[in-house]
């Protein structure tokens, strides 16, 4: 047993190695600045409108898109768009539809005409399907969905009509800023350690040992509880804590990064991931490789 | 109070300070790493920590939740060992259910509730030790809280104190002058358009002395935003520095 | 404790970890994660520290003051415990929710401390039947993710040993009372001898087997847990079981002895990191929060 125990440490403001774009050319905003007093942009998320003068209403860094300016905060909660794909967890069974936590604003809704029926038929959903619903899922499971609409009040309607979203089985969630999260192509990898990852853009990360061949086609709705291996079990630990060592230290998270890191933290054990020195030499070990692989 | 100068003859109160002068302002935001924002605020001896959550689904009762805009919810408690002699009770006694008042009504002024329909924003702040200017120093850590949590806001809220010793002002009470009975005057003010949010005074004032001692505020409250603001760029510059890839 | 809710197949994958004795983070099932200790952090009190074990936060502040002692014991002076649960760590302790589990808290506290090995008593007499030091000590916390009871007495030792009461002087007045004079110097104080102060290891029983410095998704899975109060000589103060569940003989049996193992080990490295604090006087950077 090991308990260990120390004194807390000034925090350091680590200096990066400047890449090619300098510095400069960030403008960063704080509420209430005025961006600009032209007339003759469009005003996006972030700002507000103060007598003809674009004011910034987060802190954050400017992003200007031809007419187009917003700001873009550091850290907020998840603001969806169409086509974003989240990993979320149910709170409530409604008449027709769940809640879904999602880390944004308001609970989203997945509508029961929304999810695919077993067995994929198509049809329309009877009082059956109704009182089943709870069959399928309950308070506290966990599902990946992908953005469907948007409601007037900003809550988001998901759906899971395709093979690759459903009810989530054995594996572990991490919790990270959703703007830590890079929209890619993909939000499902296989990484090449051995385990797989769900990267949410709403900040949930989703990882659980690869599935075989056959289980693919079940269509999430069978879940196994058959233990898993040990080393799949390690494999899924050390991810999670390279993840939560990526979010301390503020990494852009998608695959490379975090197979990077998880490369790095192979010379040390496990648990010794999240002491601080350790997840320092780790980030700045993922960072170096990074820009290298830029260039 | 008998034998207690508030201001010299040379100008100077009771802890070195000149009249207009402010006490140190220390802060840091991101404290805590499991709530949407939070920051802790010294300002002199009075150090205050504020906690943001939100903005998040009204949970409890639906009646509560506008159709309009967000709902701000704030509770204003203090440390038990925060003050001189032990508080008994941290909050739930009359003071601290009329501060959470006064921080909700400061706060409507200034976040843009407006964007959040049937949400509800969580402000809570916690007092670790009370030296005078409580509000006050639990406005300025809000604010950093909010900044940090990314919520919209129309401008910083700052806030701050003054009294009137012998016809002059002073800024920035601590907690020997604000109890000695004089006059306290408690502002919270929106910096750049000099819209003030709360405007609070105790005990009696002349009105021609009023104007001056709202002047005197209003410089102590821009003073303090000079120093909010480079505390949240100097967290920004730290923070985008790492983000970039 | 604020709730989180976990699905039947993170639960399972839990249980299925401890049993090969590997944790979601990778630690060991008699593992603590990282801690950071700090005292002196409140400058007006008599004694503070500030831990922060994973993801909890705790915050304790000891004030001395002078009271009539209690009259069963007349040469003895007390403590006096109080828990703040902060809605600062989650909305749900707003208003009154956090007032049930606070209680809980000082009454848990109250039972270790109540016995006359831990903290000495008898220092903190003044004059026996008149007047005694009591030392409010009072908990604030600040970020709850697990283990709150173990942080707290870690807390809770180490703001003891930073604890100066100043030294008393008695004097009689004209009419014959006694009179207290506290001496002025801020250097001519008392400490306390935390030698015996009791730590509290919290142990989990997930599946068959038993975690200790659960985190709140394993305190999820468990069904029931057991603590113990645990002196630097092994002595157990306080033993009790909590939680919904129900557990076997043997199992708290294997529960108390391992806590009493991992009880014992706490006390060496934390009286260690305590006197190299203090060793460093003047020279050490508080940190506090600013850090």
């Amino acid at each position: 047993m090991a308990a260990e125990m120390r004194l807390p440490a000034v925090h350091k403001f680590i200096s990066l190695p400047t890449t090619s774009q300098s510095q400069d050319d960030k403008q960063l905003v704080v509420p209430g600045e005025v961006i600009t007093s032209d007339t003759g942009f469009m005003r996006g998320h972030g700002t507000y409108m103060d007598e003809d003068r674009l004011t910034a209403s987060v802190a954050g860094e400017v992003e200007r898109v031809n007419k187009l300016i917003c700001v873009k905060p550091l850290k907020t909660r998840f603001n969806g768009e169409v086509g974003d794909v989240i990993v979320g967890r149910v709170t409530e069974v409604q008449q027709k539809r769940w809640k879904v936590e999602s880390n944004s604003r308001l609970d989203s809704v997945l509508l029961l005409s929304s999810v695919n029926l077993p067995g994929g038929e198509l049809r329309r959903r009877s009082a059956e399907d109704e009182l089943a619903m709870r069959d399928y899922l309950q308070e506290g499971d966990l599902i990946s969905a992908e953005v469907q609409s948007i409601f007037s009040d900003g809550a988001l309607s998901l759906h899971t009509r395709s093979l690759k979203y459903g009810k989530l089985g054995q594996g572990v969630l991490v919790q990270v800023s959703p703007s830590l999260v890079k929209r890619q192509k993909t939000h499902f990898h296989n990484l090449l350690c051995g385990a797989s990852i769900i990267l949410g853009n709403n900040g949930y990360v989703w990882l659980y040992p690869t599935p075989d061949q056959q289980d693919e086609e079940a269509g999430g709705y069978f879940t196994s509880l058959e233990p898993v291996s040990l080393s799949d079990r390690e494999v899924i630990s050390r991810l999670r804590n390279c993840l939560l060592a990526l979010s301390a230290h503020k990494v852009l998270l998608y695959d490379t990064s975090v197979l990077y890191c998880y490369e790095s933290s192979l010379s040390h054990q496990i648990k010794d991931i999240l002491k601080p020195e350790v997840m320092e030499e780790i980030v700045l070990e993922t960072r170096q490789r990074l820009i290298e692989h830029e260039c | 109070m008998a034998g207690l100068e508030l201001l010299s003859d040379q100008g100077y109160r009771l802890d070195g300070r000149k009249a207009p002068e402010l006490r140190k302002v220390q802060a840091r935001m991101s404290v805590f790493a499991q709530a949407d924002g939070s920051a802790y605020l010294e300002q002199g001896n009075t150090k205050a920590l504020a906690v943001v959550y939100g903005p998040h689904e009204t949970r409890g009762s639906r009646s509560k939740s506008l159709h309009d805009r967000a709902v701000i919810n704030c509770q204003y408690s203090m440390a038990t060992f925060s003050t001189a002699e032990r508080k008994r009770r941290p909050h739930g006694d009359r003071k601290s259910s009329e501060m959470s008042l006064h921080l909700k009504q400061t706060f409507e002024a200034a976040v843009l509730t407006q964007l959040y329909p049937r949400s509800q924003i969580d402000i809570y702040v916690k007092i670790l030790q009370a030296d005078g200017g409580n509000y006050s120093a639990c406005v300025n850590a809000a604010t950093l809280a909010l900044v940090d949590a990314g919520i919209p806001m129309r401008d910083y809220v700052c806030a701050c104190t003054a009294g009137f010793v012998e016809e002059t002002p002073l800024a920035d009470l601590c907690h020997v002058e604000e109890s000695g009975g004089g006059t306290s005057l408690s502002l919270a003010l929106l910096p750049r358009s000099g819209n003030i949010a709360l405007l609070q005074m105790d005990a009696r004032l002349h009105q021609d002395h009023l104007d001056t001692l709202i002047e005197a505020a209003m410089t102590a409250c821009k003073g303090l935003s000079k120093v909010l603001d480079s505390v949240v760029r100097q967290h920004l510059k730290e923070v985008s520095v790492l983000t970039r890839d | 404790m604020a709730a989180v809710h976990l699905s039947e197949a993170e639960k399972v994958y839990i249980i299925h970890g401890v049993r090969d004795d590997l944790r979601l983070d990778g630690r060991g099932c008699e593992d603590y994660r990282h801690m950071e200790i700090e005292t002196d952090v409140v400058s007006n009190t008599d004694g503070s520290a500030k831990i922060s074990l994973g993801h909890t936060d705790v915050l304790v502040g000891i004030k001395a003051e002078i009271g009539k002692p209690k009259p069963l014991v007349p040469n003895e002076g007390y403590l006096e415990f109080f828990v703040d649960c902060s809605a600062n760590a989650t909305p749900e302790f707003e208003g009154r929710g956090g007032e049930d589990l606070g209680v809980e808290l000082s009454n848990t506290l109250y039972k270790v401390f109540n016995n006359r090995l831990s903290v000495d008593l008898r220092s903190l007499c003044i004059s026996p039947g008149e007047h005694c030091w009591v030392l409010y000590v009072d908990v604030l916390l600040l970020q709850c993710d697990g283990n709150l009871f173990d942080a707290m007495s870690i807390a809770i030792k180490a703001a003891l040993f930073n604890t100066r009461i100043s030294k008393v002087q008695l004097s009689e007045n004209e009419e014959g009372g006694k009179e207290i004079e506290l001496s002025d110097d801020p250097y001519d104080c008392m400490r306390l001898d935390v030698e015996n102060v009791p730590c509290i290891v919290t142990l989990c029983k997930i599946g068959h087997r038993h975690v200790v410095d659960a985190t709140l998704q394993e305190k999820a899975c468990s069904v029931a847990s057991v603590l113990i109060s645990v002196t630097h000589r092994g002595t157990v103060t306080c033993v009790r079981k909590m939680g919904k569940g129900s557990l076997d003989p043997e199992s708290i049996f294997e529960m108390t002895e391992a806590g009493k193992r991992v009880g014992k080990s706490l006390h060496a490295p934390l009286m260690r990191l305590l006197q190299e604090e203090e060793s460093l006087g003047q020279k050490r950077q508080k940190v506090g929060f600013l850090g």
